[in-house]
């Protein structure tokens, strides 16, 4: 379970500001995605506004065994965007292509909850809630590494503990093994279920 | 992590090709095929076989001419398509949360550490 | 390919029977499945074989055909998931006409339970030695999604295999030193 980043979310202050309407679909220029893609020796690319969150909903009909828990989870967002970009070598991509990003969630009603800079390996981590009227209203997550870029964007109330559900994802394959690996590698002990 | 041609695979993935190496057929398969092939040729001269595929034909023609099964079709694979897309994204979601969470387990393990070689 | 030049059909199977065999239980993990699909994907050959144009066509229409109708029979069933390489034994019941070791039968096990898409592409690639631009011609799919699915489901079985087989995790190159900076490093090094 996510268990350090849901109590963090629970323990976030009410927000008062209403902020700017937020387009899922502009969060990096259309050109510098095509760049990052060129570069990247892998990519994954989704945008995935209202109307087709709803569309892909109607087809969650119960068939697979995890339609349910998705669907529960979509239920509401206003889009999900993800950029995942992979690279053979690290300086592909340059500090202001994160700076870029981080200006689209730059505005009041985004409350960092995690934010980790680690200077000798060159990575970043982001992790903020967006907050209005004291409701969760969107989530942002950002992984830099020297060859990973990872971007997630999605607006709307999102359900931290069904997303921690579905670790059993189909297609996922057994995280738990994978996760447990690391984490024997790392001497760390995860705190709390998954 | 990049794609090695297969003489500059590292030992893991040699070791993968070695277990993947082609297994034999079972014993007796190529007699089976032959015999089905057998079979379905047989079946497809028959005069039962011809009327079925004629039905078939004219049911084909009145749904194509209609138009509705396709559209349905074509929008169930949009769907899927769609689904599919979720699925993507949700994964990639989890997986960075749970990154997160990696990072932050180590640096709790590197923060008690430094805390307590500075209490002793 | 003309009458005469079309080769013979059982000279096709005795060729590749073991190739489709191999690949339709590695995705599946099931021998009689296996080699139902297998039965089924000659049978179609059969149907097709005026439409092929050479042997490689051949090769590449048998591997193509053998991974649909492979990944349409795991979404018709449940596939069993192999967590120990015992299980995988047992499941396969009398021994193989050439054993295979241990470390074999447990790389399979754990590659059963992959997701799909890693699964066939590590196939092709491992087993069938395709490079990523041949396994996208097969399975109709962009090179880098090919690539990707390479990549990660490499990384998910170096890291299952450390859990359970311990001696096999070996990285491969050296790990990108740092210079040290912040923003910088993050996208800066060479």
């Amino acid at each position: 379970m996510k268990l350090k980043i849901v109590s963090l979310i629970l323990g976030v202050v009410a927000m008062v500001q209403v902020g700017a309407a937020q387009n899922v679909a502009q969060l990096l220029p259309a050109q510098l995605e095509k760049d990052l893609a060129a570069r990247a020796s892998e990519v994954t690319e989704v945008t995935l506004t209202k109307s087709m969150l709803g569309f892909a909903a109607k087809f969650m009909d119960g068939k697979r065994h995890d339609d349910a828990a998705v669907k529960q989870l979509i239920e509401g967002l206003d889009g999900i965007y993800v950029r995942e970009y992979e690279f053979d070598k690290p300086g592909q991509y340059g500090p202001e292509v994160v700076e870029q990003v981080r200006q689209a969630v730059s505005t009041s009603e985004w409350v960092p909850l995690v934010r980790e800079q680690d200077r000798k390996h060159g990575e970043t981590t982001e992790v903020l809630m967006k907050v209005v009227n004291g409701e969760n209203r969107g989530m942002f997550i950002l992984e830099a590494e020297p060859r990973e870029l990872t971007i997630v964007l999605i607006l709307g109330p999102v359900k931290m503990e069904d997303l921690g559900k579905l670790k059993h994802l189909s297609g996922l394959g057994a995280l738990g093994a994978v996760s447990g690996a690391q984490h024997a590698a790392h001497g760390t002990h995860t705190g709390g279920s998954k | 992590m990049s794609l090695e041609p297969m003489d500059r695979m590292d030992e893991f993935e040699q070791q993968l090709r070695t277990a993947l190496v082609r297994q034999a057929a079972p014993e007796g398969l190529k007699q089976r095929i032959l015999e089905a092939r057998a079979r379905r040729r047989a079946s497809v001269g028959s005069p039962q076989s011809v009327w079925m595929r004629m039905a078939a034909g004219l049911l084909l023609a009145a749904v194509v001419g209609g138009g509705v099964l396709w559209k349905r079709h074509q929008e169930e694979q949009r769907g899927e398509a769609a689904r599919e897309q979720v699925i993507t994204a949700l994964r990639v979601t989890n997986r960075a949360l749970d990154n997160v969470e990696i990072k932050l387990a180590a640096h709790d393990t590197r923060d008690g550490e430094q805390e307590q070689r500075r209490t002793r | 390919m003309s009458e005469q030049e079309r080769p013979d059909f059982e000279a096709l199977v005795d060729e590749h029977q073991s190739m489709v065999f191999s690949l339709a239980l590695r995705m599946t993990a099931d021998r009689g499945l296996a080699e139902e699909i297998a039965q089924d994907v000659f049978l179609e050959l059969d149907r097709c074989l005026g439409q092929l144009e050479s042997a490689e066509h051949v090769l590449y229409w048998l591997r193509r055909v053998t991974m649909s109708r492979s990944t349409d029979a795991l979404r018709r069933r449940k596939t069993r998931r192999f967590d120990q390489w015992v299980e995988m034994e047992d499941a396969h019941g009398a021994l193989e006409a050439e054993p295979a070791s241990p470390l074999g039968v447990r790389m399979e096990a754990l590659l059963a339970t992959l997701p799909e898409a890693q699964r066939e592409a590590l196939i092709l690639r491992y087993q069938e030695d395709l490079s990523p631009e041949e396994i996208a011609q097969t399975l109709a799919a962009p090179v880098a999604t090919v690539k990707s699915h390479l990549q990660r489901g490499l990384k998910m079985l170096r890291a299952k295999a450390a859990s359970s087989l311990g001696e096999f995790i070996r990285k491969k190159g050296p790990v990108p030193i740092s210079n040290g900076a912040g923003w910088e490093g993050a996208g800066g090094e060479s």
